[in-house]
């Protein structure tokens, strides 16, 4: 891989920890009244996954969206006045931290219910498949969704009817407070071999050249109809399961283990790149909270428009 | 009425027809449920369409009410318009998690970028002892929701119009509760132009306005012609057809005329749609009523399963004029009710008027 690929997604997975970042500073302000569950130690996935798809290939993500939205292209001055609740964000103001999308780059939309947005991507997929489009549909969703019913529902019909889609199982080991080895009797990667699903994993879900190019491989065997694949990538989530700060004081992990990971944090260890590419990240940051904050917020007629 | 000259067709064949109407003028459309490409196809609803549309259109599916519910949101969200059936309402409650969360709420909460317009047909499977778990109508308990659209077709003009009107107009996701004691009566036909999901007035009359959802619209239309003959009652009867959004306005109009109100759904009173009906008349003018609103709908009992117990537990054709004798009468009239043969004998030969 040459340097020019790995800048580039350095780049993009350092502009979301930056975002994220001065939205934790910016949260104890109070301008941001919404919950916001922070992707900072896990923006490596949707950086890479995303890395070379079109607007047209359509990805579905969760609650911890920030990443998603910026990786697939989402616009960092509606994502900001949507954290504001200003008229001008992606959702109107109606949307919030959790429920980013753009549907002109194929951001399908995130969900505050775990699981949930799983069977709308095999839906579709399987619309895909109807319409004879070439469209590859990515779903993002955290290992503790895989114990809900209906993400064996999902993979089940989207392995029976072979398909368009890429399951990301972003694992940070915690189902909120609680370690996934704790509540679950099975090997997620096992579990999807026993529906016919061709799965990869990735251990180290820092390495954003390894993540990019397996991601590459799976989608382009998708497009060749070999059916769903499933990525299964360890991560580690730095900040509270929601919230800006950290939470290593409440007892549930231990610090030295956000220390092992960030000793192979690139976003924290690659100092020649952080210093070449912030100054112009932080501007743009600056700009689009300047944004935020000029844009209107939305008014009463608003309340009752796009209910049906 | 002109009667004669009009076709008839079967509210079972109307459901057929429509959904070959909507797989016909759209190939990006398709049907998917656990059991529609078996030998019994839903009732007989979806006979035909698989070898019609091909399997790939008519999708068997697994026991997955969710998960499907799931998939034809992502299906509409990238161009597929889906139909799901559910053989009974009581298996919707397993898709509520994806109707209520995301269906219902995928325009507003991201503003309008998107739209996930399909139909969900669920059949209420009362009849010969289905018991608690069923023949449930669940109607208030989606109506309840913004964003979702509860239709109670009465009727097989209802299911041709109004399954043409949601597949092809219609923006948002439709819940269409269909009554089994409606599958085999036959209609006349009589299309609607500028057909929408309201509420609206089948029958007129100056005496009494009667309400009424799915099933209770027939009731109500045999109870008319009881107290028409009987003591020349005028009915009029409101078809309320879209339970999440219920015209109060035409309800209050008529109210003026009448000044009595009985209300019929097929379902529990409390919380239910009966109370929706008072609370549209009382923010109106609760002194447009001469008497009391008589309400029928379940006793508030789970189903049960003996024929006995059901004979208390649904209202008919004799509460319907039972209930039209205290209100023009008196509570504690002498008169004649429709006894048990007659209503049977009704419920087999009636067709419906309109």
């Amino acid at each position: 891989m040459n340097s020019d690929a790995y800048e580039k997604l350095f780049f993009n997975a350092l502009r979301i920890r930056l975002v994220e970042e001065k939205i934790a500073e910016l949260y104890p302000t109070d301008k941001i009244q919404s919950p916001v569950h922070l992707s900072i130690g896990q923006e490596h996935i949707p950086v890479g996954v995303c890395d070379g798809l079109r607007n047209e290939d359509l990805v579905f993500g969760t609650y911890r969206g920030h990443a998603l939205y910026l990786a697939k292209g989402g616009s960092l001055n509606k994502m900001m006045a949507e954290l504001y609740g200003k008229k001008t964000g992606c959702g109107g103001g109606k949307a919030g931290s959790m429920h980013l999308s753009e549907a002109s780059v194929g951001v399908m939309g995130c969900s505050a219910v775990v699981a949930t947005t799983i069977p709308n991507a095999v839906g579709s997929a399987l619309a895909s498949k109807i319409r004879g489009t070439d469209q590859v549909v990515i779903v993002f969703f955290g290992e503790g969704s895989t114990g809900n019913g209906v993400y064996h529902e999902s993979i089940n019909f989207a392995s029976k009817h072979k398909l368009p889609i890429l399951f990301i199982c972003e694992n940070n080991n915690f189902s909120i407070y609680t370690r996934v080895s704790e509540i679950h009797s099975y090997s997620i990667i096992d579990h999807a071999k026993s529906y016919g699903i061709e799965t990869t994993f990735i251990e180290d879900g820092y390495n954003l050249l390894d993540i990019m190019s397996k991601s590459k491989i799976l989608i382009e065997k998708i497009k060749n109809g070999f059916g769903p694949q499933l990525l299964e990538i360890i991560t580690y989530r730095y900040k509270q399961h929601v919230g800006p700060s950290d939470d290593y004081n409440i007892g549930y992990r231990d610090i030295s283990e956000l220390q092992r990971w960030q000793k192979k944090d690139p976003l924290i260890n690659d100092k020649l790149l952080i210093d070449k590419f912030k100054p112009k990240i932080d501007s743009e940051i600056l700009e689009a909270i300047d944004f935020a904050e000029k844009s209107p917020y939305p008014n009463e007629e608003d309340l009752y428009t796009n209910v049906i | 009425m002109s009667s004669n000259n009009l076709e008839t067709i079967t509210y079972k064949d109307a459901i057929t027809l429509a959904m070959d109407e909507i797989l016909q003028d759209n190939k990006n459309a398709i049907i998917m449920g656990q059991g529609v490409t078996d030998p019994t196809s839903i009732f007989g609803t979806t006979k035909g369409l698989s070898e019609k549309y091909g399997i790939s259109r008519v999708i068997d599916m697994p026991i997955m009410e969710e998960g499907m519910t799931g998939i034809a949101i992502g299906a509409a969200l990238n161009g597929v318009y889906c139909i799901l059936t559910h053989i009974r309402v009581d298996f919707l409650i397993l898709a509520t998690n994806q109707l209520i969360n995301m269906a219902a709420k995928y325009k507003y909460m991201f503003d309008g970028s998107f739209q996930v317009p399909m139909l969900i047909r669920a059949v209420v499977g009362r009849s010969w002892g289905q018991g608690p778990q069923h023949s449930q109508s669940l109607q208030s308990l989606y109506a309840h929701i913004p964003g979702l659209t509860v239709i109670m077709p009465s009727n097989a003009n209802d299911i041709l119009d109004g399954y043409n009107y949601a597949a092809k107009k219609y923006k948002g996701p439709v819940i269409s509760i269909e009554h089994r004691l409606l599958y085999d009566l036959s209609f006349y036909r009589k299309k609607e132009v500028d057909y929408s999901f309201s509420t609206k007035v089948v029958q007129e009359g100056s005496d009494i306005t009667i309400v009424a959802s799915s099933y209770m619209v027939q009731e109500a239309q045999r109870a008319s012609i009881w107290v028409k003959e009987n003591h020349n009652i005028n009915c009029e009867i409101i078809d309320i057809c879209n339970v999440s959004n219920v015209d109060h306005d035409l309800i209050y109009k008529s109210l003026k005329k009448t000044g009595n109100l009985i209300v019929g759904d097929t379902s529990w009173l409390p919380y239910g749609v009966c109370s929706e009906i008072s609370r549209g008349v009382l923010e109106r003018d609760p002194f447009v009523l001469k008497k009391r609103v008589i309400n029928l709908g379940l006793k508030h009992t789970p189903t049960p399963t003996s024929h006995k117990l059901e004979k208390y537990f649904y209202p008919d054709m004799a509460n319907i004029v039972d209930s039209i004798y205290k209100l023009i009468f008196a509570e504690n009239h002498k008169e004649t009710l429709p006894n048990d043969d007659f209503i049977k004998g009704q419920q087999k030969k009636f067709k419906g008027p309109f």
